[in-house]
């Protein structure tokens, strides 16, 4: 019998089964970076992971609460500015996954971290940091986000990042560098866009969903294969790894 | 030699009002807040304020009424809370804000730092943020490339009248030593005058012995303004720990103008220096609570 998990926590492993030993990561606080140490901590021991802020390869030992806090930095490998992380070595090309959060996303994968509309109002937020050029360079962008019906959309208030625009060749129409990969881990199900339209769609449902729990959560229509795949579950390794080295304090899983 | 070392008050009744500004800060870290509340004391109005990454520094400012104009690259105050006086600010149309991304923003400085006249990039092509940017900044133009014909934006150059920011040493001629990441040192030597405050000015002697650890030599400097934890309650790594109480309680009081006006009344214009802020707003006595560890970097509980 393997054991129990939550529902952060197999996000996290799904998420972290997706990065490739050697890869270079820019990566974000909470999920996607649990996901990413993970990685580096079981199959991927040569990532190098990049924070925007300009820190290389950290190895912290206390939780912080933002890029910005020196906990996140401490036994960097290298320490760069702005122009350092996003611009010689994302901008250059050299970044494989960006790895992303968000407020809102829509069916073609554009994320909107800006502003919510309610009518001719505006809710602003925190703007985009690095997230706009993250997605813009990265070769595979991933997302992890809850999964609720005002979150994923039909239309974004607010193109903050650009996922594959308005589908099709759009993205690379406008001159973009191409994104080969995105992929969303919700609490609910993997989505990924790997069709001719880059639309949203369905790669696996966690075990225990319905197709009817997608329906009620997505403000968007997601069609549901009568075969569709459960998204594989925790190894006990895995879990362990969670609980006693990543995220002992349990802030995020 | 032309003497570098100011005092933090006569080196802010120097700068106009509507005057270019940068700030280096970047959330809750090294935010020359010292310095803002002075520009705060000195009642400084129609500011051109210029950030890579918001934090305190400018929400002060902006919830202080002295800013005309404010672009940055996105911001908060981490998980203590939002800039909730930018975020009102762009929600009424209270002030004219220019959103960019970190690193379109960044570039301006860059170019500025390098002496070209713009630079083209690929980030941001397709979002909201470049058509936002394109309605009102005059500075950022979408073009084809001469050599491939590809789209890029074309962003200006930036050197800003004044850029500010906040380091813990520099010596009595300008070099600045910074550790950890330096997001801020392009938009530094983009300046035309880099006024920098430091928890400490250090011997020249100590720098001709280190120069590896300089991050911005005394070529580009302006002015060194010695203030002691002149970046709390932001943190300096290495040197003291961001006052995480403090920011919480802040992140409270930002979410209306009415307190965030009675904080500034009593702790901003209430003191006459950063000292009597911090003694005020905290007691003198939690700057010992805060003390870096020097492996950790942070406060190791």
């Amino acid at each position: 019998m393997a054991m129990k998990f939550s529902t952060n926590e197999l996000m996290a492993v799904t998420a972290a089964r997706m990065l490739e030993d050697g890869q270079n990561i820019v990566v974000g606080l909470g999920l996607p970076q649990i996901a990413t140490l993970l990685a580096k901590n079981t199959h991927a021991p040569n990532l190098n992971i990049i924070y925007e802020i300009g820190v290389i390869n950290p190895e912290s030992v206390d939780a912080g609460v933002g890029i910005a806090d020196p906990r996140l930095w401490y036994k960097g490998e290298y320490f760069t500015s702005f122009i350092g992380s996003l611009g010689q070595i994302l901008q250059r090309g050299l970044v494989d996954v960006g790895f992303l959060g968000g407020l809102q996303i829509d069916k073609y994968g554009n994320i909107n971290s800006t502003l919510i509309r309610n009518g001719n109002d505006i809710k602003h937020f925190t703007g985009s940091g690095g997230a706009a050029d993250i997605a813009t360079f990265a070769k595979k962008t991933f997302i992890i986000m809850k999964h609720e019906k005002r979150k994923i959309v039909d239309a974004v208030d607010f193109i903050t990042t650009v996922g594959y625009l308005r589908g099709g060749n759009s993205r690379s129409d406008q001159g973009m560098p191409m994104c080969s990969d995105m992929r969303v881990i919700t609490n609910l199900c993997v989505f990924n866009f790997n069709n001719e339209e880059r639309v949203l769609q369905l790669e696996s449902i966690h075990a225990g969903v319905t197709g009817q729990d997608i329906w009620n959560n997505t403000g968007v229509h997601v069609s549901i294969p009568a075969e569709v795949k459960t998204t594989d579950e925790p190894t006990d390794e895995e879990i362990y790894m969670l609980r006693n080295k990543i995220d002992p304090e349990r802030l995020y899983i | 030699m032309r003497n570098l070392i100011r005092k933090l008050n006569e080196v802010v009744s120097e700068i106009p009002d509507g005057s270019q500004i940068a700030l280096g800060g970047f959330a809750i870290t090294r935010n020359p807040v010292a310095f803002v509340n002075e520009l705060i004391r000195q009642g400084k109005k129609g500011l051109e304020v210029y950030e890579i990454i918001g934090g305190m520094d400018a929400d002060l400012l902006v919830g202080a009424g002295c800013v005309k104009t404010y672009s940055y690259g996105g911001g908060s105050l981490d998980r203590f809370g939002k800039i909730d006086r930018i975020n009102e600010a762009i929600e009424k149309g209270l002030v004219d804000v220019r959103e960019y991304s970190g690193l379109s923003i960044s570039l301006r400085f860059l170019a500025g730092s390098l002496g070209i006249p713009y630079i083209p990039t690929k980030t941001i092509l397709g979002t909201d943020v470049l058509d936002n940017l394109a309605k009102k900044d005059s500075a950022i133009r979408v073009e084809a490339s001469p050599f491939t014909g590809e789209r890029v934006v074309l962003l200006e150059a930036l050197q800003p009248e004044y850029s500010v920011i906040h380091a813990p040493f520099a010596d009595t001629k300008g070099n600045v030593i910074i550790e950890g990441p330096v997001w801020d040192v392009e938009l530094a030597k983009s300046a035309k005058k880099l006024i920098v405050t430091v928890d400490k000015i250090i011997s020249n002697e100590y720098v001709k012995q280190h120069p590896g650890k300089v991050v911005i030599p005394g070529v580009y400097t302006y002015a060194v303004v010695e203030v002691p934890y002149g970046a709390y309650p932001t943190s300096v790594y290495k040197a003291y720990d961001y006052d995480g109480e403090l920011l919480s309680s802040y992140a409270k009081v930002n979410k209306t103008q009415e307190e965030f006006n009675k904080f500034v009344q009593q702790y901003i214009l209430g003191t006459s220096d950063h000292y009597g802020f911090i003694d005020k707003v905290r007691g003198l006595d939690k700057l010992s609570r805060i003390q870096a560890d020097p492996v950790y970097g942070y406060t190791k509980s």
